[in-house]
């Protein structure tokens, strides 16, 4: 449950006209981890694929671009067995019919692609209308013509020489060539931009008819020819997708020899398997005349280090997405998932602190379990959310007495607008612990708990790591630890008159010497702290082993302890937000109100309680999730292994 | 006063957090869109500004409540 699953190294060694099944067997039996042979000893050589994979891979090739053209997306709801034999045959009738098709489609697109930039070059002219030949052959008249942005006014009054034939958008103007320059500088004010006279005689406006109707025509083609290419996507789209994870299949393994080594008579596999299956590995390949030579992984550090299959309890493997999403653990070290799994949720439910949106999460995470398909990290997401929302039913309904941003009873004190669950006649009959509005530092002080336990742990798992291979590193762990406690009991001292810090400090630190530190420290401060708390801090000395400036971390200790404050700043803040709405709307709007108010009043009750919904989960989903990754995986996690994936799965990206 | 004061707190840290992701977030979305197995190192770079304006929060509630 804390370690990884324990690899042994498996070799796998036989006669190469035994290649082929021994692959078969591999990749149904999904239990070996190859590690790729790589070039250089003498005798032994990459291996060449299986004859069939050049046919295969080239089959691929062409079914991929059969899913190109038929823009074949996800998988369809009804798939079709397909048989390897008929496979090929199939493949190269659809793509004759299909390359067709798409040629034909490519054509029509070009050609069109072309009509619509004549009917653009032809479309002032036809505004204009002169025939084409009489913007062309003057031996001294000038023809400017092209489009304008605004109409040309007042030309003839500066060029009494000159004609002008205007259009909407466009003009064209018959000057002497002399005043050529000038009138085209004049033009320049009303944005006017040249053309290019079309080469072509006659009327602009009947050409440009005939360019409409020819688009008309190839446009309808063009449809024609989607249309056939729609019906072979709804008739093939079936046989594509399931081809092509049968061929993905086929490839994978005609070519798996490219990552065995051979040599001229004989074959080697070198992998991982797990240790506790390895006799199941040997058995069933002994059936295919090959030699399996299996051992334990090496217990230290080394350069070839076993891939990482981590092994967890069903309801911890969710969490197994948020430690891979981070990094995959090496090998050595501990697999942080459970602590996860403890940590984070609750973290979630802390802030969220609220019954109603806890239900809500929860079932969200149900909703989720039920419809959403296995293996889907999103589904792992909200799986994980739901155990969130659990936490924060439970911080709802025992520790802060709150539904939908409402408490159940108000508290002594409380603002006279703000309403309760009791005054609509919900008679809960819990009070609540904790009020986060106005017992503030309480919500300070148990973030700094929890963030004492959580690094703590973290410290702990850090020494476990550690200890075996490194005592030094492992003692500046322990330092740290010390450290970590000596901080937490100032701040316990001096919160002490807080309700929950009062309680820790009384009970559970009741064996805590409290003696205050003699040496003018405290005075120095403004501060008092007790002596011993003192020590502990100076513990962090022990940090010598790790870095000759770890002791100066102290500081960056204390920063990380009190970025736990934001589990507080998170609840207490969205709380707050969801009063605001709830006290206005329900004043404004609902109490005392008439029907057709009442009604815009609950939509609007509705789409606030959605928002803070959507914002707390989000909010306090990513800063659970960076207490995690930032404050306490630095504390021990090491991260880099290699994931375990064994020869037969889809690669995730596949999956 | 202690009230103006906090405000002020919150006001600094709150810009200098939201400058600070800005940078953050706009230099990971650019790497993401290169790589996006860097998706969960950009998130954790991206929310540790967050520290600083949790940092003003404190010193705002200390400063209102003038305690500790």
């Amino acid at each position: 449950m804390f370690r990884p699953e324990r690899m042994a190294r498996a070799l796998i060694v036989g006669p190469r006209d035994r290649l082929a099944p021994t692959i078969e067997v591999l990749h149904s039996m999904r239990l070996l981890h190859i590690v790729d042979h790589h070039e250089g000893e003498e005798s032994f050589h990459i291996g060449k694929p299986l004859p069939e994979a050049s046919d295969l891979s080239d089959s691929l090739v062409k079914l991929r671009s059969i899913s190109a053209i038929l823009a074949v997306e996800g998988p369809p709801k009804e798939r079709e067995a397909v048989s390897l034999t008929e496979l090929r045959r199939k493949i190269l009738a659809l793509e004759l019919n299909i390359t067709e098709e798409d040629a034909a489609r490519k054509k029509i697109e070009v050609l069109l692609g072309d009509l619509e930039r004549r009917a653009e070059e032809l479309r002032p002219f036809a505004g204009l209308g002169l025939p084409l030949d009489d913007y062309r052959g003057y031996g001294s008249l000038a023809v400017l013509v092209g489009r304008v942005a605004r109409e040309v006014s007042d030309f003839e009054t500066a060029f009494p020489q000159s004609e002008v034939f205007r259009a909407p958008g466009a003009v064209a103007v018959f000057v002497p060539k002399a005043q050529a320059e000038d009138a085209a500088a004049a033009l320049g004010q009303f944005g006017y931009s040249s053309l290019e006279v079309p080469k072509d005689a006659g009327g602009p406006s009947a050409l440009l008819r005939t360019v409409e109707s020819d688009g008309e025509k190839w446009r309808a083609r063009l449809e024609e020819v989607r249309g056939r290419l729609e019906k072979l996507r709804e008739r093939y789209a079936g046989f594509v997708v399931a081809a092509q994870e049968v061929l993905a299949v086929e490839v994978e393994k005609a070519e798996a020899p490219l990552r065995f080594a051979v040599s001229e008579h004989s074959f080697v596999v070198d992998g991982w398997v797990p240790a506790a299956r390895s006799h199941e590995l040997a058995s069933r390949l002994s059936g295919t005349g090959v030699h399996v030579e299996s051992g334990e992984a090496p217990k230290a550090h080394g350069a070839a280090d076993p891939p990482v299959l981590l092994k967890n309890p069903k309801p911890a493997r969710p969490f197994e997405f948020l430690i891979h999403l981070y990094s995959t653990p090496s090998y050595h070290e501990l697999d942080p998932t459970v602590f996860m799994l403890v940590a984070y949720p609750f973290f979630f439910g802390f802030m969220i602190g609220d019954a109603g949106y806890g239900l809500l999460f929860f079932l969200l995470g149900m909703i989720a379990v039920w419809k959403l398909p296995k293996e889907s990290d999103f589904r792992n997401l909200l799986i994980v959310i739901a155990v969130g929302g659990f936490w924060a039913l439970v911080f709802g309904l025992f520790v802060y007495g709150e539904m939908f941003g409402m408490p159940f009873h108000l508290p002594p004190g409380a603002p006279a607008e703000e309403l309760a669950w009791d005054t609509f006649g919900l008679n809960y009959p819990l009070q609540a612990l904790i009020h986060k509005s106005l017992d503030l530092w309480d919500m300070i002080y148990l973030s700094i708990l929890f963030a004492t336990l959580h690094l703590g742990t973290s410290f702990v798992i850090g020494f476990v790591n550690e200890v075996r291979h490194n005592k030094r590193h492992a003692l500046a762990k322990l330092g740290w630890f010390l450290c970590l406690f000596g901080i937490f009991t100032i701040l316990t001292f001096r919160l002490s008159w807080t309700q929950t810090g009062g309680w820790v400090w009384r009970v559970a630190l009741s064996w805590f010497p409290r003696t205050i530190e003699p040496l003018g420290i405290s005075g120095l401060l403004g501060v008092q702290v007790p002596l011993v708390s003192l020590g502990l801090i100076f513990c962090a000395f022990l940090g010598f082993g790790e870095s000759p400036v770890a002791p100066l971390e102290v500081g960056g200790l204390v920063a990380n302890v009190m970025s736990y404050a934001r589990l507080a700043a998170i609840g207490v803040g969205k709380a707050a937000i969801a009063t605001a709405f709830n006290t206005l709307i329900l004043h404004n709007f609902i109490i005392e109100h008439d029907v057709g108010s009442a009604i815009v009043g609950y939509i609007l009750l509705v789409l606030a309680q959605l928002l803070v919904f959507v914002l707390g989960g989000i909010s306090a989903g990513i800063q659970g999730l960076r207490l995690n990754y930032v404050e306490s995986f630095t504390k021990f996690y090491k991260g880099n292994g290699m994931r375990f994936v064994p020869f037969g799965t889809r690669k995730p990206q596949e999956a | 006063m202690a009230a103006i004061a906090a405000a002020l707190t919150m006001i600094g840290t709150g810009f200098a957090t939201a400058w600070a992701e800005k940078v953050v977030g706009g230099a990971t979305v650019g790497a993401m869109a290169e790589k996006p197995e860097l998706f969960t190192k950009g998130l954790v770079l991206m929310v540790l500004p967050e520290t600083i304006i949790l940092f003003g929060l404190i010193i705002a509630i200390q400063l209102v409540a003038k305690v500790l």
